[in-house]
Parts: structure tokens; C-alpha cells; sequence
């Protein structure tokens, strides 16, 4: 298996990347750390004529935390973003979806953007963007954009980013006080591994009446793209934060919320039930957080 | 005890700096001046007719040197087993499987050979073709092989003893199947070589290969060539596992592009090329019926097993007998029946893997073991000790224990895991669980017939006296095995290990078997140990008579000549040593004669002084047919231990740790030993746990690369107790046998036994993936009524 042959190109800014993409349009693709690019083009599932590498660009990689957000740069890599102390203190659950990403050989290539871009359904990263209430952050030559990440994914592989824009990054707000969140994805084995389910939960509760307040649920692997356990959710609204409820909310978010398929890496079956177990013990964990 | 100076350490291996710097050179690092390129085409359908091949555009295309098919190479069939060739080098008439060879090209670059490929043009007759045993035995099915009629490639029909009097005669009696999953060799080096014809027409090819020798004798034969003008030579090799333990049609089609083109030509083999070349182990069927008394005394054993061959035999006539002959030990067992069926189908095709044809099945029986000791409530370990061969015992099938420390195996593990503390005694979702094994320390005989040596090796000693030079055409993969001979052959001569060099690996340097059956630490041992001898022999005789001493009188320890009694005057003989040495610095001054100087002498006497040795075992076996699979000059044996936790909600199994005891002879390296117990560890945890060749419905291979076909990573693996149990083999070269395999066989039962123990489940099919324990689990809730 031998890359294609292809053109490079290696902007040092936003603006220079832009003026290459427009001119090259749809023959040509951004490169960020390439675990997938170079995957794909090897197994010519695509082709390229130009290849624009971004990783000169230092304004990509940036974490920036902005009190009341955290600013995550498209090129950041998982190992960056595992190791910035706002991350790890206030964004467990990111933390623990980069983390889980692949080796640490990955790690220290593979970044978030190109992890959404890729828009894999069982992708480490996205369900704790949108269990955080990620905005994505788009660049054209026209101008700035920003859409809710729960709008940008389209299908397996498929995102609302248009053929001349760039993803510059993510805006996460950061969580309110009483408030937790917890990933855990379940594979075949420990490391190194694609997801057969996964699954992010937030939960916001009142010290007081220890009722929930806010409460949001990704799931991974059983939909086109990794999607809102919105029934679930729904379910949990002011109900008493404890070992009941979180069972119950797997029960909806495993029954009502998922539509899982059979491949050869696990049968809908097994699927639709792990998201119940996982539904529930990503929300006891972060009910276990968000009480520290 | 006897005192040994080098082996029975933990000697640095000779191959680590070279490998710790990178300088350890593979088939991929190396060139050749004019060197070319070649790749394959190769069958994108499972069974078809090929009406035509149109190689004109691919020839025409610049850079492209040579494109060959079945009409260069011809017609010869070749295989593993020669009673069983059923392979050309390329497909003739028909394609059998996704990957089945048709053609090759040589061009000046790897671009342009893969680029000619695609311009080859072949017009197929697509034909029916079969995936499963089931569909392959219809009455209807499409026929893979001319005179293999229900595509049964082999059939096996044995009975020891009187297995329906032993089962009649059990108080219980238990029946179960087990079924595991095609596997992967998933080693790290995918297969590589470099074929070249010198101006007298010798050929020379460098392969990654297990068994130079038998590369060799399969290239002459395909080519119309002599063994003497066709040298194999094995560089450093990334492993193998038993799929590169013979020829592949890549080094055949590479050594006729050589032959055509004339120049060097070189070719690998991609990852998914390796998943298509397959040769690993098959998918067993097994059915077991083992009968035992009351107190725990097994009576008889009843196996029936199903292969799942693939398109070709490659190794499997063996696996299918070694299925059945590796099952009855390491216990006392008078009644054992085996019916065994190997099917061709349209896939590729199986062959031997670490554990050759035996892992399934002791997956099987010593689950077995553990409900018959669950049934008369015995300590499942109290049952095996019950039942265990001692030193010197012989199975029904005529295998011969010459030595066995299997209880001191079982009592190491029962030790090393606090068995007695833990055994029912661990809190719900965790379990502990117990298994045994043996195995062959080298196939008893060779694979083609023939009386030949398994091993000849040679020792020279330089001519300064200083250094001895040792040749082996023994191939090192990784398993260490430079580094045990080159111990063997200090220790022998008696010098140290700085004082040998070795080079291996090259069928110039004489006939060795290869890397296969864990044969070479006994069989190549013996051989080195030989040589070095009659070296040894050849020193002292000269000294015997400059010094007017008998030879029985002296010995060499440590670099040193050894007087028994008074040491006699040699300083004439260390003068004369002197002399040759004039302006040297490092001339001899120790009390004792040296090495150096004896051997200096001895060359100054007799020109060159080269040992020879060779080994082959004695005659084994039986006289029943098939009675040589199985059959070896010695047996190592195992016992392992496995502590797992279960989830209970999601079926996800965590092996917590496994304690393994291998008795593997004297131990002539200790880290080398525990290495390959680690590495069989680690290869039967991936087995029972992860690993799986899927197809899809074409007969192509899904997970084809090693992200999606599951090799254990350093996180699944647990700790690992190794435990080396020495025992004195008298038939092994200071004592040594077998580990390579044998440390394999425990691991799956023990795994799946601490599972029931955890989890009240028992699997009948491998891997265990979350999902196959979670439904498994949920039945068990069902039937039991638990929520
Ligand atoms: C061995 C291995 C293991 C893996 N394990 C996992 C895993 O466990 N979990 C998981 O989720 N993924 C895994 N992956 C997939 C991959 O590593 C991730 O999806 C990674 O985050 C991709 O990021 P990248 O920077 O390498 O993207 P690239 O390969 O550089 O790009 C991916 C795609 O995104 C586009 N792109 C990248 N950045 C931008 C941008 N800023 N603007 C617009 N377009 C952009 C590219 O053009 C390309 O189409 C694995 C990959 C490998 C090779």
C-alpha cells in the first residue's frame, strides 16, 4: 500500500490555507495530523491532487481558557488537550474520550478537529462535545461561522462544513458548579480500539432538593453520528439524582433513544443494551463528580 | 547438581545490540544493485475458471522487466506434506480462493510492478464456491480439488484401547463442543525476499522465512534445480509463528522473475497480502465425550474433530493428526478415540500455529476436567495431580514421557497463585481457574521422508586459538535460539560465550529442520553440543600428546585447560606459543594453560580443527497409521493459572493474572525461556479473547489489518508469573526441551475455567468478546431466574 502521489502545500496562516483551498476547492484536503488522511488515502477510499498541511499554523493548536469558556484550537491533539489543567479539572469527560483515542503513538498526532471532521459515529471525542455543548468554530474567506455541534454532523463521515471553510476549533462552556460528566467506551479490547459503544453524560443537580436540573447524554456507535439520548434526558428532569433514575434513563436512552445496526464489530442487540448499562453508569459517575 | 559456567544463566542475547540499535538488518533493508521489483497478481474472486490472461499491456508498460504466469513456471505441484502437493505456483485453471496466485511482474520500481498488475488482464468463469465445512460436504457442493470428492482433504480414524468399555465403565460422563475462530499469525515482519542468479547460475534467495532447509528443497524441486545450486539465507526475522515454517508462492514467483530478468528482484508481502496467504491456525470443531469414576480416574476419552482447511493442504494433514495425538497427555489414560476431518473450501488456506493442531482441543477436554471435578466435588487441581503421567510413562498412542515435572508444575502455579487460599473463595464476577499441557520438543520425524540428519552444525575454531566459529543453518526468528547455541557451544568447548561467534540461518552452513514443532533448542542443541565436542576432542588429543598426558585426563572450564591431578610442564608449549606472538601485548601469563594457547597449537599441528555434529532422534513411535505425528524425542509440560474479573452487565472479561509453570529441561537460557512464556501468554490470550479472521459473504477477509484483527496491546496484558521448572531430559542436550509451545496450551482452558468460576458461565466458543459473554450471561440469568 503506497500514498498517491499529491501536491503539498504548507500555509503559515489561517488566511493563506483559505486562498489555497479556494483555489484547489474540492481536489485538494486539509492535513492535520493525518491518522486518518494518510489511512484513507493508502487504501484509496479517497483521493487527493493537493494536500494542505495546517500544522504550521501555530493559531490552530491553541487551548485558551476564557473563564467562562475554554477555546479549543482544531489542531490541538489529544495528547495536548489530556494535558492542559482546565481540561483535566473541568472537562473530565473530554479528557477521558482523548484519552481513550488510540495509542499514544495516536495521541500525539491525531488532533480534535480532525477527529470531528472525520465524523466517525463511535469517534472518542464527540460525544463529550456534545454533552459540553460544543460550538464549532468555521473559517472562510467570507467570514466567520459558528454552529451548535449537535447541527455539524451529517451522516458517517459527513459534516456541514462547506467545501471552502475551515474548522479553526471549539467553544465549550465552561460547567456550571454541582455539575459532572463521565465517558466510557467499550471495546473488544483495552487499547488501541474502535469502539462498539460509547457513551458521554453530563448532569447538573441541586444540592439541596439533590434533584437534577440539566442533564445531557451522548451515545456513540448506534446512529449514523453519535447522537443525543434526548428521551433519556427528558426522563431525568427533575428527578431525584440516585441509582434509580440513572437506571431507568438507560432503559429509554436504550429503548427509545438508540438505533443501532449489526457489523461485523458487534450486533444491535448487544449495542442497544450496553447503551443502557453505559447510560447508567456514565450518569452515577458523573452524579459522583458533580457532588465533589 | 552438575555446575555449568554459561548456559542455565541469564546471558545477554547476542542479537540484542544489533537489534537495540536498529543495526539488525531484515529482508526489507536490504538492496542490491539493479534490483527490481516484483508484486502479484493475485485472484480477486473465491472460485473461478480462468478462460485467459492478456499480459500484453502489463509488458508493454516502461519500467516493467518481466510478467510470468503458470507458463513460465509451470505445472510442478508442491506443498508441505509431498503426499499431499496441491499447489502451483500459479493458478492454472482455476482460481480457489480470494488471493490465489495468477501472475507476477518485475519492474524498476514498486510504482510501476503494482501499476502492471492492474494492466494484466484475466477473463474468468465465475464457479459456485463454499465458506463453511457444511457447505463444502454437500452432496452438490463444487469441487475444490480433483479426487477430493465431498472436499474432504484428509480424514483421520484412530482408537486406543476400548474407548466404549472405558465410557461404560465411568460413573460420569460428560459430552461438550468447542469451537474457535481462524487466527492470524499477526506477526510483526510480514513475509519478504530477494531472489538472485549469479553469472554461474547459482540462486540465492533471502527470505523471512522459519525453514531455510525446507525453502530450499521446494525451490530446487518447483525450479528443476539442484539443492546444491539454490542457497536459502534467513537475515534477522520479525516471526513467524508456524506461517512461515514453509515455502509461499511469493519466494517461487520471485525466484522466476529472478531467473527471467536475470537481475535481483525483490518482493513483501502487504498486511492484507498476509491475511490472504493465511497458513494459520484453522477453525476446530470439536466434539469430546470423556469418560471418569467416581474417585476422579479418567477412563476414556471420545474426539471428533471438524478443520476448517481453506482452499489448500499447506501444513494440514499434520494439524489434523497432531489434533488428535496431543490430547490424552499430560494424564494417565488407557481408552482414546479420535475421528478427525480436515475440508477444503474456498477460502485461504490453514496450516500450523504455536501449539500445532492441539490448543482447541485442550480448550475442550480441560474444561471437561473441571465438571468432572465440579461433579464429585474434587479440587479441579487435586483431579489433574489424580490423573497426572509421571517420568518415564507412555500414553496409549505411544508417546514417550522421558521426563515430566508436570507436578512440580502443578505445584509451582498452585503455589504462585495462592491457589488453596483463593479457590472458592473469590467474591462474585471474580474467578480463578486451572489448566495443564504438553508438547512435542521437536516433530519425531521430518516433514518429506527421509532418514536425513534434523541438524548438523559446525564448529571451527580461528586459527589464533582464540575464537570458535559457529555454523548452524538453524534459524533464529526471534525466539533466541542464536544465543542457546552459541551458550551450548561455550559451555561444551569450555569457553566463555565472549569467545563464540555464530552465524546461522544460511542452508550453506549445512541442514537444519528450521524453526518449527520447538524442535531446534533439542535437536540443533544436540547437533551444536556434538560439534563442539568432537572440536574439543580434537584440541585436547593434540595437547595429549605434545604434554604426554591422556586425554581423559584434562578438561577446558571457563577458557582454561583443566589437569586432573598434577598439571604436567607446559612451558615449552606456551614458548612456542610466545614466539608466533612477537610484539604482541596480551600474551599468556596465568598459572593454568589456556584455551588459546591449546588451541593455538593444535591448529600450528593440524591446520584447520573443525568439529562436525549432527543429530537425529531415535526411532519413535508406534506402528499404527499415523503414528509418527505426535511423536518427539522429548516433552516439555505446563500447568497455568488464570484469575479473571467478569462484568456482569457488560461481558467484559479482565484477565487479572496468570500463573504459568513450564518445565522445559535445564533452561539453558532463564529470560529466553521466560520470554517464550510470556509470548505464549500473550498469543493465547488474544486467541481466547480478541482474535478472529472475518470474511464477508465473497470469501474476502474484513478485518484484514491489525487495527480491526485484535491482537492483545500491552494494556490487555496481565501480569504474568513465570515460573521455570527444570527437569533432566535425557534425550535433550544438557538437559533441555521444549517451551516455545508448550506454554501455550494452558492459557485458553485456564482462562475459560476462571471464567465459569466467575461467572457461573461456560463457553463453548472463542473469542471472548464482551458480546459473546453477555449473552451467555443473560442466558444463565434466564434459566437461573436472576435479575
Ligand atoms: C491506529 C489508529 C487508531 C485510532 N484509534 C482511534 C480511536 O480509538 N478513536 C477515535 O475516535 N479515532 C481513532 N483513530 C482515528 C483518528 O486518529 C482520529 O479520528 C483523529 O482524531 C483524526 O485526527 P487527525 O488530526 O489525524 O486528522 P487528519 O487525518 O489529519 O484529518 C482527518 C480529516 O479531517 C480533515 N481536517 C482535519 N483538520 C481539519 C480542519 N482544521 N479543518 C477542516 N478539515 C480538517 C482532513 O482533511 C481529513 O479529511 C485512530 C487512527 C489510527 C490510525
Amino acid at each position: 500500500m503506497l500514498l498517491p502521489k499529491f501536491e503539498f502545500h504548507e500555509p503559515g496562516t489561517i488566511k493563506e490555507a483559505l486562498e489555497l483551498k479556494k483555489k484547489w476547492s474540492s481536489t485538494a484536503r486539509f492535513l492535520a495530523g493525518g491518522t486518518d488522511l494518510l489511512v484513507h488515502l493508502k487504501k484509496k477510499i479517497i483521493t487527493t491532487d493537493h494536500i494542505i498541511s495546517l500544522q504550521k499554523i501555530e493559531a490552530l493548536s491553541q487551548i485558551r481558557d476564557n473563564k467562562d469558556s475554554v477555546e479549543i484550537g482544531a489542531c490541538a491533539t489529544m495528547a495536548k488537550i489530556s494535558g492542559t489543567p482546565v481540561i483535566k479539572e473541568k472537562f473530565s469527560a473530554l479528557k477521558s474520550g482523548v484519552d481513550n483515542l488510540g495509542t499514544h503513538l495516536i495521541r500525539n498526532r491525531a488532533t480534535i478537529g480532525g477527529n470531528v471532521t472525520n465524523a466517525s459515529p463511535a469517534g472518542d471525542s464527540l460525544p463529550a462535545l456534545l454533552i459540553y455543548k460544543a460550538v464549532v468554530l468555521l473559517e472562510s474567506l467570507d467570514g466567520k461561522r459558528e454552529i451548535p455541534i449537535e447541527e455539524f454532523f451529517k451522516g458517517p463521515g459527513k459534516t456541514d462544513m462547506k467545501v471552502d471553510e475551515i474548522l479553526t476549533g471549539f467553544r465549550l462552556p465552561t460547567p456550571p458548579a454541582h455539575s459532572g460528566a463521565h465517558y466510557i467506551q467499550l471495546g473488544k479490547r483495552k487499547s488501541s480500539e474502535i469502539n462498539v459503544v460509547n457513551v458521554a453524560s453530563f448532569l447538573e443537580f441541586d444540592p439541596k432538593t439533590k434533584k437534577i436540573l440539566n442533564t445531557r447524554i451522548a451515545l456513540g456507535s448506534v446512529a449514523a453520528t453519535p447522537i443525543r439520548a434526548l428521551k433519556a434526558e427528558a426522563l431525568l428532569k427533575d428527578k431525584i439524582a440516585e441509582e434509580a433514575s440513572f437506571y431507568k434513563a438507560g432503559e429509554i436512552a436504550r429503548t427509545e433513544d438508540c438505533k443501532p445496526i449489526d457489523d461485523f464489530r458487534g450486533s444491535a442487540a448487544y449495542r442497544r443494551a450496553m447503551v443502557g448499562v453505559l447510560t447508567k453508569r456514565t450518569l452515577a459517575t458523573a452524579f459522583e463528580l458533580a457532588g465533589k | 547438581m552438575k555446575e555449568y559456567d554459561v548456559i542455565s544463566t541469564r546471558a545477554n542475547r547476542i542479537d540484542t545490540p544489533d537489534k537495540a540499535t536498529g543495526r539488525a538488518v531484515f529482508v526489507d533493508d536490504i538492496s542490491r544493485p539493479g534490483m527490481l521489483y516484483g508484486a502479484l497478481l493475485q485472484s480477486p474472486h473465491a472460485h473461478a475458471k480462468i478462460i485467459s490472461i492478456d499480459t500484453s499491456a502489463a509488458e508493454k508498460l516502461k519500467g516493467v522487466k518481466a510478467v510470468i504466469t503458470s507458463k513460465d513456471a509451470g505445472d510442478i505441484k508442491y506443498g508441505v506434506s509431498p503426499a499431499r502437493y496441491d499447489e502451483t505456483v500459479f493458478a492454472i485453471d482455476k482460481v480457489r480462493y480470494v488471493g490465489d496466485e495468477i501472475a507476477a511482474v518485475a519492474a524498476e520500481s514498486l510504482d510501476i510492478a503494482l501499476a502492471a498488475v492492474e494492466l494484466i488482464k484475466v477473463e474468468y468463469e465465475i464457479l459456485p464456491a463454499v465458506f463453511t465445512i457444511e457447505d463444502a460436504m454437500k452432496d452438490d457442493a463444487p469441487l475444490l480439488h480433483e479426487g477430493s470428492p465431498k472436499n474432504l482433504c484428509a480424514e483421520v480414524h484412530q482408537e486406543f484401547g476400548n474407548v466404549e468399555e472405558g465410557l461404560k465403565n465411568s460413573d460420569i460422563v460428560i459430552t461438550t463442543k468447542m469451537k474457535n475462530k481462524r487466527q492470524d499469525g499477526a506477526f510483526i515482519e510480514m513475509q519478504g525476499c530477494i531472489a538472485e542468479f549469479d553469472n554461474l547460475g547459482v540462486l540465492t534467495l533471502t527470505s523471512s522465512t522459519q525453514v531455510p532447509h525446507y525453502v530450499q528443497r521446494t525451490v530446487a524441486m518447483v525450479l528443476g534445480m539442484d539443492v546444491g545450486k539454490v542457497r536459502v539465507i534467513k537475515p534477522y526475522v520479525g516471526a513467524g509463528f508456524g506461517i512461515k515454517a514453509s515455502a509461499n508462492p511469493m519466494e517461487l514467483a520471485c525466484c522466476f522473475l529472478a531467473k527471467k530478468t536475470r537481475k535481483p528482484v525483490k518482493m513483501n508481502y502487504t498486511r492484507d497480502q498476509v491475511f490472504m496467504l493465511a497458513r494459520a491456525r484453522h477453525q476446530f470443531s470439536h466434539t469430546i465425550t470423556t469418560g471418569a469414576k467416581k474417585d476422579g480416574t479418567l477412563m476414556a476419552i471420545k474426539h471428533e474433530c471438524w478443520l476448517d482447511g481453506g482452499a489448500y493442504t499447506s501444513f494440514g494433514i499434520a494439524t489434523v493428526y497432531y489434533t488428535g495425538s496431543l490430547l490424552g497427555g499430560p494424564y494417565k489414560l488407557d481408552n482414546m478415540s479420535y475421528d478427525g476431518y480436515r475440508v477444503y473450501n474456498n477460502k485461504p488456506a490453514c496450516g500450523a500455529q504455536r501449539g500445532h493442531g492441539a490448543v482447541i482441543a485442550r480448550a475442550c477436554f480441560e474444561q471437561q476436567l473441571d465438571m468432572i471435578a465440579e461433579k464429585i466435588g474434587m479440587d479441579p487441581l487435586q483431579l489433574r495431580i489424580k490423573n497426572m503421567m509421571e517420568t518415564g510413562d507412555t500414553t496409549c498412542n505411544d508417546l514417550n514421557m522421558s521426563s515430566f515435572g508436570m507436578s512440580e508444575c502443578i505445584e509451582a502455579v498452585r503455589k504462585g497463585s495462592d491457589w488453596d487460599k483463593k479457590k472458592g473463595h473469590m467474591p462474585k464476577g471474580k474467578g480463578i481457574g486451572m489448566a495443564c499441557g504438553f508438547f512435542v520438543s521437536g516433530a519425531g520425524y521430518p516433514i518429506y521422508r527421509s532418514d536425513t540428519w534434523h541438524g548438523t552444525v559446525i564448529v571451527k575454531l580461528t586459527e589464533d586459538g582464540g575464537t570458535a566459529l559457529v555454523y548452524t543453518a538453524s534459524a533464529e526468528i526471534g525466539q533466541g535460539s542464536d544465543t542457546a547455541f552459541a551458550m551450548i557451544a561455550a559451555e561444551t568447548l569450555g569457553i566463555p560465550l565472549e569467545n563464540i561467534r555464530l552465524a546461522s540461518g544460511d542452508t550453506d552452513m549445512g541442514v537444519d529442520l528450521g524453526a518449527y514443532s520447538s524442535r531446534q533448542t533439542l535437536m540443533t542443541g544436540h547437533a551444536t553440543k556434538d560439534a563442539a565436542e568432537h572440536a574439543k576432542k580434537q584440541v585436547l588429543e593434540v595437547l595429549a600428546e605434545q604434554l604426554k598426558v591422556p586425554v581423559e585426563s584434562m578438561d577446558i572450564r571457563k577458557g582454561f585447560i583443566e589437569f586432573k591431578g598434577k598439571a604436567p610442564d607446559f612451558s615449552e608449549l606456551r614458548t612456542r606459543y610466545i614466539k608466533e606472538h612477537r610484539g604482541w601485548i596480551d600474551n599468556p601469563k596465568s598459572e593454568k594453560l589456556t584455551f588459546r594457547e591449546a588451541s593455538r597449537i593444535a591448529f600450528l599441528e593440524k591446520g584447520s580443527i573443525v568439529g562436525t555434529g549432527k543429530y537425529k532422534p531415535h526411532l519413535l513411535g508406534g506402528k499404527f497409521k499415523g503414528a509418527a505425528v505426535g511423536t518427539s524425542p522429548a516433552y516439555g509440560c505446563s500447568a497455568q493459572v488464570a484469575e479473571v474479573t467478569v462484568d456482569m452487565e457488560t461481558g467484559q472479561v479482565t484477565i487479572d493474572k496468570i500463573t504459568d509453570a513450564h518445565d522445559c529441561g535445564k533452561a539453558i537460557n532463564l529470560t529466553s525461556v521466560e520470554g517464550q512464556m510470556q509470548g505464549s501468554v500473550s498469543m493465547g490470550i488474544g486467541e481466547t479473547m480478541h482474535e478472529e479472521v472475518i470474511f464477508d459473504k465473497q470469501g474476502r477477509v474484513l478485518n484484514h489489518d491489525l487495527a480491526e484483527y485484535k491482537i492483545v496491546t500491552s494494556m490487555d496484558m496481565p501480569m504474568v508469573e513465570a515460573i521455570v521448572v527444570e527437569s533432566a531430559e535425557p534425550n535433550g542436550p544438557y538437559g533441555a526441551k521444549e517451551v516455545g509451545e508448550g506454554a501455550i496450551m494452558p492459557t485458553i482452558p485456564a482462562i475459560l475455567n476462571a471464567v465459569y468460576d466467575a461467572a457461573g458461565v461456560r463457553l463453548y466458543e472463542l473469542p471472548l468478546t464482551p458480546e459473546r459473554v453477555y449473552h451467555a450471561i443473560q442466558e444463565y440469568k434466564e434459566k437461573n431466574n436472576i435479575k
